[in-house]
């Protein structure tokens, strides 16, 4: 169960590092949207999954299975509320 | 477990330059949201690892009001607010 935790754990610290990465070398906002969403989305939640099998079955796993779900589920609305604003505020831009 | 922490927070300084120097206010939102999910997960990892699960807690009421504070000021900016 241990060697389970600290195999997804540092996966995602890779998909982390290479978001991270991704941030810097992109140029368009959308680029770095997609950068920072994805591996943002993939890397914490398998950190996340790899501390809830570290610490086994306690009940402090719920407040942590919680918090991963709530970060599953607004990753992607802060990720669409971004690109909808830069989307809608450049086409006004072109449109006056 | 030290491992991932000292990754995540390796992986927070280019989000920290993005922040700096950002040429647009949507680079700036992403780099937030961004630093604030890192610093989440931070703080999770340091709880289990010391065994204080009151920073749990902590953890969940930072990403609410992160996700909150960033969906607002993307609204904000989309209305036409700011110098952008």
């Amino acid at each position: 169960m241990n060697l389970a935790a600290y195999i997804l754990m540092g996966l995602g610290a890779c998909f982390v590092l290479i978001g991270s990465i991704g941030l810097l070398r992109f140029r368009d906002i959308y680029s770095k949207l997609q950068a920072s969403g994805v591996s943002d989305n993939a890397g914490l939640g398998l950190i996340l999954v790899g501390l809830v099998l570290h610490s086994g079955w306690n009940r402090h796993d719920i407040t942590l299975v919680l918090l991963l779900l709530l970060m599953v589920i607004t990753n992607p609305i802060v990720t669409h509320s971004v690109a909808r604003s830069a989307f809608v505020q450049r086409h006004r831009e072109e449109q006056p | 477990m030290g491992v991932a922490n000292a990754a995540i927070l390796c992986s927070l300084v280019p989000v920290l330059i993005l922040l700096w120097r950002g040429p647009t206010a949507w680079d700036r939102v992403l780099a937030y949201n961004s630093a604030s999910n890192r610093i989440v997960v931070v703080v999770c990892i340091v709880a289990v690892a010391t065994r204080e699960t009151i920073y749990l807690d902590v953890a969940i009421g930072y990403a609410a009001l992160s996700f909150l504070g960033v969906v607002i000021i993307s609204r904000f900016i989309e209305r036409g607010g700011g110098h952008r």
